[in-house]
């Protein structure tokens, strides 16, 4: 496969891991890893709270060092590989969360949305295009809609001047038929790349990115150890291992891959995603994996199985965001009383 | 009168024999039928009625069209149930749906070939804006399932003499810059609102695009070769064909087209289009004689009665997609078709 | 014995799916007179409806309300931002109440369950957002049972067919609206609002969770604030519901509310737009009842 375009790889440790971490992630750590990420040639760098700019909060966690400082102490690491945000509309604004990372200087903006709403990146994508930045549009939770609809929204997103688009498997749901159809679809009909970013609830995270990759994905998100939200993501280290075997032509260096994935090892020894009954179910359930975390609270608290929570939530098709359902699901099963469908 | 009613029963209890368990999702269900005064709206009704009289489904259904009350007192047996409510209005100016419509036939549209001549605005403004306004509508529903947009095949442009069917893929010319083609191209938009409207909004929206059809309730008046056919023939004939009696279409009976429409309402996949119609090919000089059989004296028919070199066309649909997810077929073959429809005319006729 | 209350004569600009709903609440309404329902658009389904029920109707827009000058008493404007902006000094000089529906902000922000006294007089109100509406009430009522509260947040799910394109272009500016709310009610400098988007079938209902930073919570007497407080916005909007009550978990005050819509023209599921009507509505009622008195 000699005549293969060049492969994307994004390092989303610092970023994803955050959910693994409750968003406690030092700048020692993120210094310490992000010289690792540079030297093993990863395209991009992603850092930040598990869920993007700004969403630093009650609801989904409030991290341990603000934003900006993480993102200057990463940015000093950086000469080749590039730095890169995550970005949620209704969790960041542009005039508070884009214009400070702009001036932290962030490379890339990937902005987010659930996979039915590219619309509402509109504003975000537009504002960071004018800014002469690079931007992708993400669409979340994309287990969740055909590939006709995912592929309308990847319209959207490209018509709003996205430079990319890419399909995250935030709940670790997909199967690789499925990732072959969806990826395959909008790789075929899309002008900009295509992108993957798994979660390895099921255990398919490599499978899935594999699959992605031979349906046209150039793009393909991966983190060290798999740290990150839930049974954690694509292994960066494993990915660097299949896309050499495979003959995809991409920056990475295998060995200084390896290395980064022990640097991450030792940082974040104790808290490296691991599959559990919990983030199996999650899987199964099609709920976001980042609530593996605040589900296991929540029932601990409440005296309830963790497991039935979230069976309801991926019932109630619960979106990445509504971490807040986690209470009131919890609460109800505890009282043990009929859950109600949500319209009386 | 009570013949002609009678027979169009049994075309419908025909129909839904051991079919109705595929419309199970209308069940309880109140649907609400745009433009559904016309041929399709008659035998909706037809059918909706053997749902609930034998079925026990408990439909209940809003018929909104311009002259719905007017429906409602030349067809008593249909205008009589207690289950419909016939709702005079203009579709331009559709403000608001039934607050517990779960279902939508929107079928309303102009389809009277004079006005295309003498009032194509009126056409562009019904079959677009028309389509524009009930969607929007649609969007105000606490838990709408889903939406029939009825198309049209002339939407496809012209048919190639050498394709034998054409499929829902099939994309012909656009003729927006010649009036004649208003009619085509206003479905053409109200497909595009109804793509809109999904896009926007996520409406569950089935597109039908349907072809050619004969029955009970069909105005012989219209300008469709089947129908010229059987009117002059009731006259006593002479048929007179245009063309050398080449020309191919395909026919499907009332009571099929219904069903049709009505799978489509209960298990269409939304944002999917659908032909809907006969895909048995039959050239106009096959059919011309095949009605002639039922009168006797056999009314004579006259070819090439056109300009010399009229064009021979074909329109025959490919229902692949149809068959395999609104279990569409043609169960009521074309002489029996033709040959019931000529019987409830007469019927009408003698009443 | 206390004579009936004359109705207040007021007008709505703005026929779009938020007016034609506000007009039928008008209408429902013993101590309203609606005079006039204007907008730009006759065709709009909107204009036919209020043309149904007999309310008079001009496509002349703001031109239309200024020549009832002397004869309404005050305006709901449930236009757009640009356009209030346009049409507030044609209110003021005309001296009518202006009812801001729209995320302008012109004047004060009023959450009548907090503040409808306040603002009884002033010359041109604004109703917030609508996550505001659902949670300053309950961010005031923690502010009121608690001595020290670090930090308000709040979180509003809606169904993603009630979020039309105008809200979902303004995103924005709704977080920063919703914060300012929260900031100016509950007198907490630190504040965040988060609003998702979920497009499930059948659609949800508005849900808002409020929560709170606070050094030495007293979860009883958050409690009893809060409950008296739902009570009173329950007279208001009748479908707020309290459906988790507070609690502490993880460190964080919790509670989360629900809001069924009435659906007089809006579907019920689009709480979050009701919500914002029905606070208009009492503020419109309370201006009626004080011209009485």
């Amino acid at each position: 496969m000699t005549d293969q375009p060049s492969i994307t790889v994004c390092d989303a440790t610092l970023r994803d891991g955050s959910h693994a971490y409750s968003h406690q992630i030092t700048l020692e750590q993120v210094t310490a890893y992000a010289t690792a990420a540079e030297a093993a040639g990863f395209s991009f760098l992603e850092v930040g709270h598990g869920n993007g700019l700004g969403a630093s909060s009650l609801q989904v966690g409030e991290s341990l060092v603000p934003e900006g400082e993480m993102l200057s102490a990463a940015k000093k690491c950086l000469r080749r590989t590039k730095l890169s945000v995550h970005v949620i509309p209704g969790f960041a604004t542009i005039k508070r969360e884009i214009v400070n990372a702009l001036e932290a200087g962030v490379d890339l903006f990937r902005v987010g949305c659930h996979c039915t709403e590219a619309d509402i990146t509109q504003r975000h994508i537009g504002y960071v295009r004018s800014a002469g930045h690079e931007t992708w549009g993400v669409l979340m939770m994309s287990h969740m809609a055909p590939k006709e609809v995912l592929l309308e929204e990847a319209k959207k997103l490209q018509s709003y001047g996205a430079q990319g688009v890419v399909l995250m498997d935030s709940a670790g749901a997909y199967f690789p038929q499925e990732v072959t159809a969806k990826i395959g679809l909008l790789a075929s009909r899309l002008d900009v790349p295509v992108g993957f970013h798994a979660h390895d609830n099921l255990g398919l995270s490599i499978a899935n990115s594999l699959a992605a990759l031979e349906a046209g994905a150039r793009i393909i998100d991966g983190t060290a150890k798999g740290f990150g939200a839930g049974a954690g993501n694509a292994p960066l280290e494993l990915l660097a291992a299949v896309l050499r075997q495979r003959g995809y032509p991409c920056s990475v260096d295998l060995y200084r891959a390896l290395d980064a994935a022990e640097v991450a090892a030792r940082l974040f020894a104790g808290s490296l995603p691991e599959s559990t009954g919990i983030t199996i179910v999650s899987g199964l359930a099609g709920v976001f994996s980042g609530f593996s975390k605040p589900v296991q609270r929540a029932a601990a608290q409440l005296g309830v199985d963790p497991r039935d929570v979230l069976v309801e939530l991926g019932r109630r098709k619960v979106v990445g965001g509504q971490e807040d359902i986690i209470l009131e699901v919890a609460a109800e099963l505890a009282r043990g009383s009929n859950l109600s469908a949500p319209n009386p | 009168m009570n013949r002609a009613i009678t027979l169009v029963r049994a075309d419908a209890e025909a129909v839904l024999e051991g079919r109705n368990g595929q419309l199970e999702a209308l069940r309880g269900q109140h649907l609400f039928i745009s433009g559904g005064t016309g041929f399709l709206g008659a035998w909706l009704l037809e059918l909706a009625a053997v749902l609930n009289e034998r079925h026990g489904f408990g439909l209940t259904v809003t018929v909104f069209s311009r002259n719905a009350r007017a429906f409602a007192q030349r067809w008593p047996h249909l205008g009589g149930l207690e289950w419909i409510t016939f709702q005079d209005g203009d579709i331009r100016y559709l403000s608001e749906l039934p607050r517990e419509t779960r279902y939508i036939i929107h079928a309303a549209a102009l389809t009277d070939r004079r006005l295309f001549a003498s009032q194509p605005s009126a056409v562009a403004e019904t079959n677009g804006l028309g389509t524009l306004r009930l969607l929007r509508a649609a969007n105000l529903l606490e838990d709408l399932k889903n939406v029939v947009l009825m198309s049209s095949c002339l939407v496809y442009g012209q048919q190639p003499w050498e394709t034998a069917q054409i499929n829902e893929s099939f994309a012909g010319p656009l003729r927006s810059n010649d009036v004649n083609a208003v009619y085509a191209e206003s479905k053409r938009f109200a497909e595009m609102i109804a793509q809109c409207a999904i896009s926007e909004s996520k409406l569950p929206v089935v597109t039908v695009r349907p072809f050619a059809f004969v029955g009970p309730y069909q105005s012989l008046e219209l300008p469709w070769a089947v129908t010229d056919f059987i009117r002059d023939s009731l006259a006593g004939g002479p048929i007179r064909i245009m063309g050398d009696g080449a020309t191919v279409r395909s026919i499907m009976y009332g009571s099929d087209f219904a069903f049709g429409v009505l799978s489509a309402l209960a298990v269409g996949k939304p944002r999917e289009t659908y032909n809907l119609g006969s895909p048995e090919a039959i050239d106009l000089g096959s059919l011309a004689r095949m009605i002639t059989q039922f009168f006797s004296p056999v009314p004579e028919i006259r070819t090439r009665v056109g300009q010399v070199g009229h064009d021979r066309n074909r329109l025959v649909p490919a229902i692949d997609r149809a068959a395999a997810d609104l279990g569409l077929k043609v169960t009521v073959p074309l002489p029996e078709a033709l040959q019931r429809t000529i019987a409830w005319n007469r019927f009408i006729q003698n009443k | 014995m206390t004579p009936p209350t004359e109705r207040l004569p007021v007008a709505i600009l703005g026929t779009g799916n938020i007016g034609t709903d506000l007009l039928l609440k008008v209408l429902r309404s013993p101590v309203l007179d609606c005079r006039l329902f204007a907008g730009r658009n006759l065709a709009s389904p909107g204009m036919s409806k209020a043309s149904h029920l007999n309310v008079p109707v001009s496509a002349k827009g703001i031109d239309s309300i200024q020549e009832l000058k002397g004869e309404i008493a005050l305006v709901f404007d449930a236009t757009s931002a640009p356009d209030h902006l346009k049409h507030a000094p044609v209110f003021e000089q005309m001296g009518v109440v202006a009812l801001d529906l729209t995320p302008a902000k012109v004047g004060r922000m009023c959450v009548p369950a907090v503040n409808l006294d306040e603002c009884l007089g002033l010359p041109n109100v604004n109703m917030v957002t609508c996550g505001g509406q659902a949670a300053i009430p309950l961010a005031w009522a923690i502010a009121q049972a608690n001595a020290q509260v670090e930090y308000v947040e709040t979180v509003s799910s809606i169904a993603s067919r009630s979020a039309g394109p105008a809200t979902r272009i303004n995103l924005d500016e709704y977080l920063d609206t919703t914060e300012m709310g929260l900031q100016l009610f509950a007198g907490c400098p630190r504040t965040k609002a988060i609003l998702n988007l979920n497009p499930a079938q059948p659609c949800i209902h508005m849900q808002t969770t409020i929560m709170a930073k606070i050094t030495h919570p007293d979860l009883l007497r958050t409690r009893e604030k809060v409950a008296a407080m739902v009570a009173m916005i329950k007279k208001y909007v009748p479908g707020y519901q309290l459906i988790l009550p507070p609690m502490i978990e993880g460190g964080r005050m919790v509670m989360m509310v629900r809001v069924d819509g009435l659906g007089d023209y809006l579907p019920k599921y689009a709480g979050n737009l009701d919500i914002i009507n029905c606070a208009a509505i009492a503020f419109a009622e309370a201006c009626a009842h004080r011209r009485n008195s």
